[in-house]
């Protein structure tokens, strides 16, 4: 099945694009790599893990030869708006230093706009499903403001604060704060009173009720809450680093689409999936292990 | 066997008085009384039983007594001093479990502990209050992997660990099996004899009460109110089968008005 794949790639037609050489060498070495697993695979348990994974591996191969059918050796689908696969790899490997600048901007931006934003949210949350005076005050503010998008308050974000950079990270903060203050105070809220009886009967304080009991009991709440503020954080990112930031993975995509570059478009797009995807699984993993002690969670 | 946390090992339960107690709810502006006037005196260390149909108000009682609530009316005392909230002498067993999913066995265990800030110097109670139910293989289980029988000899753990000189059982083997709840009112008793504290038993079993306490005080339906009063004082392991158990049973069935249907 796997040693199929190395009957595919190396036969490609020579065309006018660099890299073509490259791609299909890397394409068949990669191939005879994982020809070689297959049949280490009979011998060794480490390689085995490969064959639940073959069928995907083999429809990857089938795409990325008819991409590479259909651009490079028919021209069927009109240039330049679909560069062949080595056209990407170009981009990679000729403009990486750019690319990581800009993971670099978006993951500055991202991280220090999603942190701020979830502490922020976190603590909202338990003070309204905790104490009532909080949520008499906090509630009206947050129905009212919290269903804007925050990408409504760009224009308004971009000319209060002082640069476009602190701007992006209210807007980001924003975005994640809404759905994490939500669930945090809807699963605070709904913690069992019985939790909090067999606590004070047992001596607890204030203190510890909301600590010890409210908090953890909340915590699979959180979590959705967390996830959902991530999925908004990446939408405002972009946007903001597309109108304002002049940096980042958002704004090189706006960039390369003005250079009617659109081998850098996809090789940027390429990127932020993996870098999205991969933070939603960290984000996963995190919640795994923290809320090991709940069953039947949700696999990623 | 789990120490003393104090040191007077001599007199470990405490008493209980009630005097007039009455209570009830608001239910959407319809006040809806659930105990009446009810006065009971409890020795030290003796097991009391509080018998009586469903939702006739014994669990608002306990609750009283925990004090998690305030009675409408009338007092309640331990030891001669009003009871005003909640506090670690006077530990609840409920019908459900209620251990904390997010904790192991033994952090649940170690809860009254923890708050009270306790755990640092007496980690060793914990161990003990396992070992007592059974337990000492599952201290690092979590609870949703525990039987039914198991996370309730956990609550019960979780309370013995405090020293109560007063436990307060709400129906606490309502839920379980009855090959289970056999096994578990024995150990009941053992754990009350060894230990010398006050018990206070819920149950709408008839047997169960009469297995276990030296006292049984049947209740009315809503409002609850004090019935009758049954002594017991055959001694431990009581036997269902036995004639004058039977005769007692007998007894308070006619007190609850089911002795025709007995």
């Amino acid at each position: 099945m796997v040693a199929a794949l190395a009957a595919f790639w190396p036969d490609r037609p020579e065309t006018d694009w660099a890299y073509t050489g490259g791609f299909a060498i890397a394409c068949g070495a990669l191939a005879l790599a994982l020809a070689l697993a297959a049949f280490a695979g009979v011998r060794f348990v480490a390689f085995q893990r490969l064959h639940r994974l073959s069928p995907w591996l083999f429809a990857l191969a089938l795409f990325l030869a008819s991409w590479e059918a259909v651009t490079a050796k028919l021209g069927l689908l009109p240039l330049p708006f679909f560069p062949p696969p080595q056209a990407i790899v170009e981009v990679a490997i000729d403009d990486w230093r750019r690319l990581a600048e800009g993971i670099f901007a978006s993951a500055r931006l991202l991280a220090t706009g999603y942190f701020l934003g979830a502490a922020a949210g976190f603590v909202t949350g338990v003070a309204i499903g905790w104490s009532r005076r909080a949520g008499y005050w906090i509630h009206p503010v947050l129905r009212f403001i919290g269903p804007l998008p925050a990408t409504a308050w760009l224009p308004l974000a971009f000319f209060i604060f002082p640069s476009s950079f602190s701007a992006s990270i209210f807007l980001i903060a924003l975005a994640t704060g809404f759905p994490v203050t939500v669930l945090t105070w809807s699963g605070v809220a709904s913690v069992k009173s019985a939790y909090y009886d067999i606590a004070r009967t047992l001596g607890a304080t204030q203190r510890f009720l909301v600590l010890k009991v409210a908090i953890p009991a909340a915590m699979p709440h959180v979590f959705v809450g967390l996830f959902m503020g991530l999925g908004n954080s990446f939408a405002v990112l972009v946007v903001a680093e597309m109108l304002g930031v002049k940096a980042g993975l958002g704004w090189y995509l706006q960039w390369a689409q003005g250079w009617a570059a659109y081998a850098n478009m996809y090789a940027a797009l390429l990127l932020m999936a993996f870098l999205c995807s991969g933070l939603i699984t960290l984000l996963f993993r995190l919640r795994d292990r923290l809320l090991s002690w709940q069953k039947g969670l949700v696999r990623w | 066997m789990v120490a003393p946390i104090a040191s007077d090992h001599a007199v470990r339960g405490s008493t209980l008085t009630l005097r007039e107690v009455s209570h009830r709810f608001d239910l959407e502006g319809q006040p809806l009384p659930v105990l009446d006037r009810i006065s009971l005196q409890v020795g030290r260390g003796e097991f009391v039983a509080l018998l009586g149909p469903s939702g006739c108000g014994k669990s608002t009682l306990l609750r009283l007594v925990a004090g998690l609530d305030t009675p409408t009316a009338g007092a309640l005392l331990t030891e001669g001093r009003e009871i005003e909230a909640p506090d670690p002498s006077r530990v609840v067993v409920f019908q459900d479990p209620t251990l904390y999913p997010w904790r192991t066995v033994w952090s649940n265990v170690a809860l009254g502990l923890e708050a009270r800030g306790l755990l640092p110097t007496h980690r060793g109670r914990v161990e003990d209050a396992l070992r007592l139910v059974g337990l000492t293989g599952f201290a690092n289980a979590y609870p949703h992997q525990l039987s039914g029988g198991m996370a309730q000899r956990a609550a019960l753990a979780r309370a013995l660990v405090n020293d109560p000189k007063l436990l307060i059982l709400d129906e606490p083997l309502g839920q379980l099996d009855s090959l289970t709840r056999i096994a578990m009112q024995a150990e009941l008793v053992s754990l009350w004899q060894r230990s010398n504290f006050t018990a206070l038993l819920v149950t709408h079993d008839v047997e169960e009460a009469l297995l276990l306490a030296g006292r049984v005080i049947v209740l009315s339906d809503r409002p609850a109110r004090i019935k009758a009063e049954v002594l017991n004082s055959q001694p431990y392991p009581r036997h269902r089968g036995d004639p004058h158990f039977v005769e007692l049973r007998r007894e308070v069935f006619a007190h609850l008005g089911l002795d025709e249907a007995w």
